[in-house]
């Protein structure tokens, strides 16, 4: 495998030595632009309790192409559909080389702490949650009981 | 180059099949679109033209295991065919009598299985041979 960029050895090392409350991420022995990453669903949220698996990619261009993230763990969140994947703005148009890692995966974790459903992620769980706000959040509820209990 | 995951490179392929992009000649899609291990895909071919397959629609199952890319997919036909690469009872292509699958490259995609198997119909020997009723399935 070609050599890992700077950037990326000390972003990986700067996880471990000073990690984010609530968030682990863990590069794989086999690939280290591929990491195992964990997080704890914010307190007051229908995730509480909770503990989310995902997986993080960094492409051939990272920084400059933004960081490939996927949740590994069911959830129902209207802005994250069946497959996992997540609508977030700065992991697509709003991407910028000075973020990192860390950043993304807590606009990961505050996304979960205030869904948005009137982003354009069409999907049958924003109708939801628009809808029946506090159904929705109960079956998020459910769901993180069922799928990502610690 | 780094080696993109299996998953994410299965939900590239995904976007590219959703999106439409590439040839209209084939197109694949998740068989279960609630399958977060993304395994089991159908894929169309449309028959080559200037063949006996010319206006036929052919539908396969493909299965990308636990190690695709890394290893090629199982192909199996659905649709009826007569072609030397698929066994005659079970719709499945035989990898080692398919180049695509035989000598396969982590580069590849199902794109490139479906669009080199609809080559194979329209070969100067594949094209003539006597193809099973249009609509019958293995």
């Amino acid at each position: 495998m070609a050599s890992l960029p700077k950037r990326i050895i000390k972003e990986t090392e700067r996880l471990v030595t000073d990690p984010v409350p609530g968030i682990t991420a863990e590069p794989h022995d086999d690939n280290l632009r591929y990491f195992q990453v964990t997080i704890e669903g914010p307190a007051g949220s229908p995730y509480e309790e909770g503990l989310f698996q995902l997986e993080l990619y960094l492409p051939d261009d990272y920084p400059m192409e933004a960081p490939k993230v996927r949740f590994l763990t069911k959830i129902y969140h209207p802005n994250i559909d069946r497959l996992g994947r997540i609508c977030l703005d700065i992991l697509k148009t709003n991407w910028s080389p000075a973020l990192q890692i860390r950043t993304v995966l807590l606009s990961v974790q505050a996304l979960l702490a205030s869904p948005n459903p009137n982003d354009p992620l069409a999907n049958d769980v924003a109708e939801d949650w628009i809808k029946n706000e506090q159904g929705a959040k109960q079956t998020a509820r459910e769901w993180t009981q069922r799928y990502a209990k610690k | 180059m780094s080696k993109i995951p299996r998953s994410f490179r299965l939900l590239e392929e995904l976007e590219n099949g959703e999106k439409g992009f590439g040839p209209e000649s084939c197109s694949y899609g998740l068989t279960d679109a609630d399958d977060n291990t993304m395994t089991n895909w159908n894929g169309t071919i449309l028959g080559p033209p200037h063949s006996n397959h010319e206006n036929r629609i052919y539908s396969l199952a493909i299965e990308c295991g636990p190690n695709y890319p890394d290893e090629p997919p199982k192909v199996k036909f659905i649709s009826k065919i007569n072609l030397p690469c698929v066994d005659q009872t079970s719709g499945e292509v035989v990898a080692k009598n398919f180049h695509t699958l035989r000598d396969w490259k982590r580069s590849y995609t199902m794109q490139t299985v479906l669009l080199d198997l609809r080559k194979d119909m329209a070969t100067a020997t594949n094209k003539k041979l006597p193809q099973p009723e249009e609509g019958s399935t293995f």
